[in-house]
C-alpha cells in the first residue's frame, strides 16, 4: 500500500473480517515518482513483503 | 425525558476470510501482479517483476492491470489466480 | 412491527447528541433521535418489512436492510412520507451500474446527486423553483442528508476511513433536487429515461459540486447552451478528460428562451455533445503540458453519447444562471433511475 493508503487499508481488513492481515507499506504517491523512486519503492516492497509471502 | 434509541450501524460480523498457506520459497514460483493501472504503476511493477526473478529465483511473473481502477478485479483476472502461488496487489495513488 | 437493532436507553436529547457525535454517527449536525416508533412509522408508510433487503453493497458484503435505512433516515430529519424516497434511492445506488464502493471512496470526493421526478414532489413539498440546488425545501433537504447518514453509518463512509476524498464538496451534506415538472414543455428527466409520466422516480448520480454560468445577453439556444458546453470543456481541461454523465440545471429564465424556440432536451443534448470536447494538448494551458506527449490532437468528448447528458428543469424564475454539474470520474459510475413504488411481490410487514 502506498503510505497514505495504509489506514484505508486496514480499514478494509477490518471490515472484511481479516483484522490481523499485514501488509507492505511504500512511499507515496506512485504518480509522479521518478523511475529511480519506483525502483526504490519495488525494492521495499520486496523487503517488507517477502517475509509477509514465505514462511520463516 | 428518556429516549429508546436505535442503532443505526449494521451490527452484523462481515464474511471472515481466510490467509492461504504461505510459501516454502520463492524459488521455482509463479508470482501474480495485479495492477491498477495507474500512473506509475508499470514502472513500479516492471522492477519488482525483475526482481523478483533475478534476485529472488521466481520463476515466471504474470502481469494484470484492473480494467477499472476503482472497482474490484476483473472477474476473468480474480479466476487466474488459482493458477498463480502468489499474488501481489495494493492500493495506491 | 418487530425491530431487530440493538437499542440505547438515554437520559435527554443532548445526551443522544452526545452518543451519536461520539460513535461517528452523525455527519456534524444534530440528529433526529431515532426512537422505535419514529422508524416503525416509516416502515409502515412504505409498507416495509423491518427485515426487507434493499440489497447488498458487493465490494465489502454489506446487507443493506430497509430498517436500518429507516433509522438513518429519521435521524437526517424524515418523516414517513419522505422514506420511500430515502428507500429507492439507497436501491438505486446499490445497482452495479452505479458503482457505490467505489463512487463514495475515491479521493476525488463526489457526492450522490439526486433528482426527484413525478407526482410524489408535490406530495412531499418538492419545490424546484427558488434555490433549488441550495436548501430550497424541507423534503430535498432531508432526503439528500438521510442518504449521507446511510452512507456514514451503513458503510463507514467516514472521512479517513472509507471516504479518502481529498476535498468532497457540501452536496455531501444534500444534494437533492425535485425537477420543475409543472412549469416546462420539456419531458421529465424520468420521462427521458423510460419511466412514464405518472410514476414518481429518483436518478442518482455520482457527482461533483455544480458549476455556475450565466448568460443573458442573447435568446438563441446556440448561445445559451454554448456557454453550458464551454463550462465543460473547462471541466475537461481543469479536472478530468473522461466522458460520463453531465447534469444540466436549466431555470425558467433561459428554458423559455430554449423552449420558445422549439428545443426539446434531446435537440439540447445533441448540441451539447458536439461542442462540449476539447483536445489533449489543451491541457498544456492549464498547467498539465506532463501529460499531453504526443497525443495533442486526440479529441476528448464530454460525454460518449448525447443520452448520457441529465437535462434537469429546475431553478426560480428569474436570473439567466444555469448549472453544470460534473461526473465524478467520466463513467465508472452511470447515472441510475428507479421508480418509486411499492413492493408488489412482497408481504405486507407482520403486525
Amino acid at each position: 500500500m502506498t503510505s497514505r493508503f495504509a489506514s484505508a487499508a486496514e480499514m478494509m481488513s477490518r471490515v472484511l473480517g481479516m483484522p490481523d492481515y499485514r501488509f507492505a507499506t511504500i512511499g507515496h504517491p506512485v504518480s509522479s515518482a521518478t523511475d529511480d523512486d519506483l525502483k526504490a519503492m519495488a525494492r521495499m516492497a520486496i523487503e517488507q513483503g517477502r517475509p509477509l509471502l514465505v514462511k520463516p | 425525558m428518556t429516549f429508546r434509541v436505535l442503532d443505526p450501524t449494521p451490527e452484523k460480523a462481515p464474511p471472515v476470510g481466510q490467509l492461504a498457506p504461505r510459501l516454502a520459497t520463492l524459488q521455482g514460483k509463479t508470482i501474480g501482479f495485479i495492477s491498477n493501472g495507474k500512473e506509475g504503476t508499470k514502472g513500479f511493477f516492471a522492477h519488482l517483476d525483475r526482481m523478483l526473478r533475478e534476485e529472488h529465483g521466481v520463476a515466471k511473473v504474470v502481469s494484470r492491470t484492473k480494467s477499472n481502477y476503482s472497482a474490484p478485479v476483473d472477474a476473468h483476472i480474480a479466476a487466474e489466480i488459482r493458477n498463480w502461488d502468489a499474488v501481489i496487489s495494493g492500493i495506491g495513488d | 412491527m418487530h425491530l431487530a437493532s440493538r437499542t440505547y436507553d438515554i437520559d435527554d436529547f443532548w445526551a443522544v447528541q452526545e452518543l451519536f457525535h461520539a460513535n461517528g454517527w452523525t455527519d456534524g449536525l444534530p440528529i433526529v433521535p431515532p426512537t422505535q416508533e419514529a422508524v416503525s412509522a416509516c416502515l409502515e408508510w412504505a409498507m416495509a418489512d423491518p427485515a426487507q433487503l434493499v440489497g447488498i453493497e458487493p465490494v465489502r458484503g454489506v446487507a443493506i436492510t430497509a430498517e436500518k435505512l429507516a433509522i438513518n433516515a429519521v435521524m437526517a430529519g424524515c418523516l414517513p412520507m419522505h422514506f420511500p424516497v430515502v428507500l429507492t434511492t439507497f436501491a438505486a445506488m446499490l445497482r452495479p451500474d452505479f458503482l457505490l464502493h467505489g463512487a463514495t471512496a475515491s479521493t476525488g470526493g463526489c457526492a450522490v446527486l439526486i433528482v426527484v421526478n413525478g407526482p410524489i414532489r408535490l406530495e412531499l413539498g418538492a419545490a424546484g423553483a427558488f434555490n433549488a440546488l441550495g436548501n430550497s425545501d424541507r423534503a430535498t433537504a432531508v432526503i439528500g442528508r438521510a442518504i449521507r447518514l446511510c452512507l456514514i453509518n451503513l458503510m463507514d463512509v467516514r472521512p479517513g476511513a472509507i471516504d479518502r476524498s481529498t476535498l468532497g464538496h457540501p452536496g455531501k451534506f444534500s444534494y437533492c433536487v425535485a425537477e420543475d415538472e409543472e412549469d416546462t414543455t420539456w419531458l421529465s428527466l424520468a420521462e427521458q429515461r423510460g419511466i412514464p409520466k405518472e410514476a414518481s422516480a429518483v436518478t442518482v448520480m455520482a457527482a461533483g459540486a455544480p458549476r455556475q454560468i450565466m448568460n443573458e445577453w442573447t435568446t438563441r439556444p446556440e448561445e445559451i447552451l454554448e456557454t453550458f458546453a464551454a463550462e465543460m470543456r473547462a471541466n475537461l481541461r481543469h479536472y478530468s478528460i473522461h466522458p460520463g454523465n453531465y447534469a444540466l440545471i436549466i431555470p425558467k429564465q433561459l428554458r423559455e428562451h430554449l423552449q420558445a424556440a422549439k428545443w426539446s432536451k434531446t435537440d439540447i443534448a445533441n448540441f451539447i455533445h458536439e461542442r462540449a470536447r476539447i483536445h489533449r494538448r489543451e491541457w498544456a494551458e492549464v498547467g498539465k503540458g506532463a501529460v499531453v506527449r504526443d497525443r495533442g490532437d486526440s479529441v476528448y468528448p464530454a460525454m460518449e453519447s448525447p443520452d448520457q447528458l441529465l437535462v434537469v428543469a429546475a431553478g426560480g424564475p428569474a436570473g439567466g444562471f444555469g448549472a453544470v454539474i460534473p461526473p465524478w470520474l467520466g463513467n465508472k459510475s452511470h447515472a441510475v433511475t428507479v421508480p418509486i413504488g411499492a413492493c408488489i411481490d412482497c408481504e405486507p410487514p407482520k403486525k
